[in-house]
């Protein structure tokens, strides 16, 4: 009888844990599908902009291009004026990040990974290059870009043309790649 | 008469004397590789003017730019002065400039930039000659879809010469920087499954020439404005390593066959040789 009982429990326990499993794993998606719908949006209010904006492709001028980009930025952080950090990496979505950035840096092989984003390139070492952590504030083209590991850009979740992860210190940005804006951030990313 | 057909014998003879005495082969195809160029310094202006004395000698159509094309400030006076000063006679002569984007650049206005030749993408490929395709890539930022991008432009490439040229070298001697093996572990499976011929990369001010890795030729010509003395360390890496001035390279492709020439910005010839794509065995001279 006791045996049955410790068999039952077992199974009950098994069952439990599967459950909590599946669950943890069905909010984390719904998560990260909210993250993705966010994305989304700004991605079309980024198009929105540009297609406001006078619509130069390649120019020979870099004068042209600077108007142009200037003039885009301009726009977009008009659009954006009341945007917060959390807007795009809400506080669910957070701990998703950083649980996967410090699982592949804490990996045997992330060790290059680690020492790739804090390196040289990373803008958080030189602070006179006037980095401002700050929702829709600029990131200076005068600093330079941190390299993102590849192999941490495959585990992230993907982005598209229009956005980029970068690392400014330890903490993550989202960068619009073509307004130089920082989107979002999450502060001490980098374990 | 008869002084007048001496006269005309004596100025064919002097047009034929003063003309290029290492005119490019008829069917080869010549470019020019540059790095770590956009400081608007000195060093920068000379280099410029060896590489248009070069080029007036023997003529090239176009010149790959390793990254780091314009440093600090990207104003428009700054691509004039990091740019379009130092290299105008080329630019004026038809040379066509094509950029790969380094760690330095502002990628939303080079991409549009018109001389950089980057068709408003910050990754791409062109076939300027007949065999010969070249895949200029983002190594900043190496994600799934530039990397899904390069196995479908690398598979169609059928049996053209395959040369990729972008700015965070994957194998270096550089004290400073080294090989950037996490870009490796992504790139140089494609490079090998491939049968990528050559590599250009800078970020390194200085010249290398590695030894051919799994049968691929790099090279890393980073220091063509900026210079960082003796930074090249004692690696198995080496096959020629040059750090005391600043250099360019040029290359010309024969049939199966790579020739190249690191020329400093006195016109010292610092290594030269030549590589064949087929078997990818070398001959290297100096």
């Amino acid at each position: 009888m006791l045996k049955i009982s410790k068999e039952i429990l077992a199974c009950w326990i098994v069952f439990l844990l599967s459950f909590t499993i599946s669950a943890i794993a069905s909010d984390e998606s719904a998560v990260i599908k909210d993250y993705r719908e966010r994305v989304a949006k700004y991605v079309d209010l980024h198009k929105k902009v540009k297609n406001a904006v006078d619509p130069v492709e390649e120019s020979a001028s870099a004068a042209v291009l600077t108007k142009q980009k200037q003039q885009f930025v301009k726009m977009l952080q008009q659009e954006r004026q009341g945007a917060a950090q959390g807007n795009i990496f809400t506080p669910g979505v957070r701990p998703i990040f950083v649980r996967i950035i410090k699982q592949h840096l804490t990996h045997p092989n992330g060790k290059k990974a680690r020492s790739l984003i804090l390196g040289e390139g990373n803008p958080g070492n030189k602070p006179k290059d006037g980095l401002v952590l700050k929702v829709n504030s600029p990131y200076p083209t005068t600093a330079p870009n941190s390299t993102v590991p590849p192999s941490l850009l495959l585990v992230l979740p993907q982005l598209p043309e229009e956005l980029e992860y970068r690392f400014v210190g330890r903490h993550l940005i989202l960068r619009d790649r073509e307004a130089d804006l920082i989107v979002d951030f999450i502060r001490n990313a980098v374990p | 008469m008869f002084r007048f057909a001496v006269l005309v014998v004596l100025c064919v003879s002097v047009i034929a004397l003063a003309a290029p005495q290492n005119s490019p082969n008829s069917s080869s195809f010549r470019f020019m590789v540059l790095g770590d160029t956009g400081t608007g310094g000195s060093a920068q202006y000379a280099v410029a003017r060896m590489i248009e004395s070069n080029w007036r000698r023997t003529p090239f159509p176009i010149c790959i730019m390793v990254g780091d094309n314009v440093y600090g400030s990207e104003a428009p006076k700054d691509f004039v002065a990091k740019f379009e000063r130092p290299y105008q006679a080329l630019i004026n002569g038809g040379v066509k400039f094509y950029a790969a984007l380094g760690n330095h650049d502002d990628a939303a206005l080079q991409k549009g930039y018109k001389p950089f030749n980057m068709a408003g993408e910050r990754y791409y490929s062109f076939r300027p000659a007949k065999g010969v395709r070249f895949f200029a890539l983002d190594s900043n930022y190496m994600d799934k879809q530039q990397r899904d991008w390069l196995v479908k432009q690398l598979a169609e490439s059928g049996s053209d010469w395959k040369i990729l040229f972008f700015h965070h070298p994957i194998y270096s001697s550089g004290e400073k920087h080294g090989s950037n093996v996490e870009l490796r572990s992504v790139l140089e499976p494609l490079i090998v499954k491939y049968g990528v011929d050559v590599v250009f990369t800078g970020h390194e001010h200085f010249y290398e020439r590695l030894k051919p890795q799994k049968g691929v030729q790099y090279f890393i010509v980073g220091s063509s404005a900026k210079l960082r003395q003796g930074n090249i360390g004692k690696t198995e890496l080496t096959a020629k390593g040059f750090d005391q001035d600043n250099v360019f390279l040029v290359a010309e492709i024969v049939g199966d066959e790579m020739r190249f020439q690191t020329i400093t910005r006195k016109g010292q010839v610092v290594d030269s040789g030549s590589f064949r794509r087929a078997e990818k065995t070398r001959s290297t001279s100096r």
